[in-house]
């Protein structure tokens, strides 16, 4: 079987997405676990040094840059085309399948340092409902 | 906002206010509503070459369900491999056309649609295309179909069309053609076929015939005259010129001296090598025997020398008698490790010259010949000046 990459987007005017990543996993207080939708995981901040980013997740503090990646990565969607001859029963598979290009990274906002705590502040939840939370990091 | 089903513009992004962050601001970063919803996302990571193509809609993803996954461009094959990552990845979309244009301040929030995994990347390889012999082997064309008006649908055997080869065979296009020709296939009737190999004898010897009965040089011969012979002796036009594209090869002249037809003339290596194949199919023999009756069969005016057969016969002394079989390179498996596996099956010793034949053609991106020996053999010289000698590993 085949599969079209597609690209709707034309040459130049491919979206660009980004990346946060950081070491490790960012664990939501057990109330939220189920419904993270909407939460705030925390607050990026550029210093005022040119590439100085720092994240701040709950009472932790991440320090990282904006980093250029060696090889762009594509962000692929796969998409189902709906099979009109459905009718001849024929097995699932043969439904098409298509991945279409949504966008592209080049760059990523790294954090590879262990999290600072934040000892002076006190905060009751890691996260909270980010229409809540004030964006506000001084 | 239309948020409901399907479309990006769903998600609230964010990406640009995040790339674009200025110094000494700062940006809320949250799940998005529909964060885990598409987990249909995927990660490929390319080289910035390989992007024009992508961009162009040339690249398709090859193979079936129980296959490892392959990306072809058009004249390349690479393996997808999945690398996954321990670090948390978030995913950060650009912020959708119906994002609030109208609202001038900045945007405060950005919004993660999804945690990836890891990342495919792309590994060059040699284009997997044992499975094209296979298909190409079932369904040989064959004399009997000649007569045959129109094809019968419904017989129960596979027909290939180019549409079903680049879907079942993992090679890109270029790859795919070249294997192809080097298999000796041709497409009749919208068909790729190979044509069974009794009946490419019997349309090689009627040529022959045909170009001694009618005083044709083996150098030069036109197309129109053979075809017109050949065709009124009731061979297939199609087969004919698939039997002169096997064992010939065009002259190029001006079209002028050939009056517009095209000459052709016979290729000696390929002539003779088809003989020694026909002679050899019974199976081992003595080469006393074998050479006599291959000289026997090559026509008058070609000379046939031994080191045509490379690749093609295994030789080997017994006592005081010399056998020769048929041990064709074509026939035998195109990754390294089954290649080696087969070739020390059929012989626990390999000296350099007699391997060097079936090695040659194996070809890995990105490994040498040299490497492939090391990793697949366990070479043993046994003085300074003796030939060394290669073993399975």
């Amino acid at each position: 079987m085949q599969i079209r990459v597609k690209c709707e987007c034309g040459e130049s005017s491919c979206r660009e997405w980004a990346i946060v990543e950081l070491q490790g996993v960012v664990e939501a207080q057990p109330a939220f676990q189920d419904r993270i939708q909407d939460l705030e995981i925390g607050v990026l901040c550029r210093s005022s040094s040119q590439e100085k980013y720092t994240f701040t997740v709950g009472y932790h503090e991440l320090s990282g840059s904006k980093v250029a990646i060696k090889k762009p990565l594509l962000v692929l969607k796969k998409k189902k085309l709906s099979d009109s001859e459905g009718l001849l029963g024929s097995s699932s598979n043969s439904s098409k399948i298509e991945l279409e290009v949504i966008g592209i990274i080049r760059h990523r906002i790294l954090f590879k340092t262990r999290p600072r705590a934040l000892i002076s502040r006190s905060e009751p939840h890691i996260k909270e409902k980010v229409n809540k939370a004030s964006p506000s990091v001084q | 906002m239309g948020r409901g089903d399907g479309g990006d513009e769903m998600w609230r992004g964010g990406a640009e206010a995040v790339l674009d962050l200025q110094p000494n601001s700062s940006i809320s970063i949250t799940y998005d509503t529909f964060f885990g919803a598409p987990s249909d996302l995927l990660l490929l990571e390319l080289d910035d070459k390989l992007l024009p193509q992508i961009l162009q809609n040339r690249v398709t993803i090859r193979g079936e369900p129980d296959e490892e996954a392959v990306l072809c461009t058009p004249a390349v094959t690479y393996a997808l491999k999945y690398v996954g990552t321990s670090n948390s990845v978030f995913l950060i979309p650009p912020s959708g056309p119906s994002s609030n244009v109208s609202d001038p301040s900045p945007v405060k929030v950005a919004s993660v649609i999804k945690l990836a995994p890891g990342v495919m990347e792309l590994v060059e390889v040699a284009p997997r295309l044992d499975k094209l012999k296979e298909l190409l082997a079932e369904n040989p064309y064959r004399p009997e179909e000649d007569s045959m008006e129109e094809l019968e649908e419904n017989d129960g055997l596979r027909r290939l069309r180019w549409e079903d080869l680049v879907e079942r065979v993992q090679a890109s296009d270029e790859e795919l053609k070249d294997a192809l020709k080097d298999n000796s296939a041709v497409e009749i009737n919208g068909y790729w076929r190979i044509v069974d190999e009794k009946y490419m004898d019997m349309v090689l010897n009627m040529l022959l015939h045909n170009l001694v009965l009618n005083e044709w040089s083996l150098e030069g011969f036109e197309e129109d005259q053979v075809l017109g012979i050949m065709g009124s002796d009731g061979f297939p036009l199609k087969i004919v010129l698939h039997c002169l594209e096997v064992y010939g090869r065009r002259v190029n002249l001006n079209d002028e001296l050939s009056g517009g037809s095209c000459l052709w003339r016979l290729d000696e290596k390929q002539v003779c090598v088809h003989f020694a194949r026909v002679i050899l199919c019974g199976g081992k023999m003595k080469m006393e025997r074998f050479m006599e009756e291959w000289m026997d069969k090559i026509p008058a005016g070609m000379s046939a020398g031994f080191e045509m057969l490379e690749g093609e016969v295994l030789v080997e002394n017994i006592g005081v008698e010399t056998w020769i079989w048929a041990f064709r390179v074509s026939s035998l498996p195109s990754t390294p490790a089954e290649r080696f596996a087969a070739l020390f099956q059929a012989r626990q010793k390999w000296e350099w010259k007699d391997l060097q034949p079936y090695i040659r053609d194996l070809r890995v991106p990105g490994l040498s010949s040299e490497s492939l020996l090391l990793k697949y053999t366990r070479r043993t010289q046994p003085t300074m000046d003796a030939e060394p000698v290669f073993s399975a590993r």
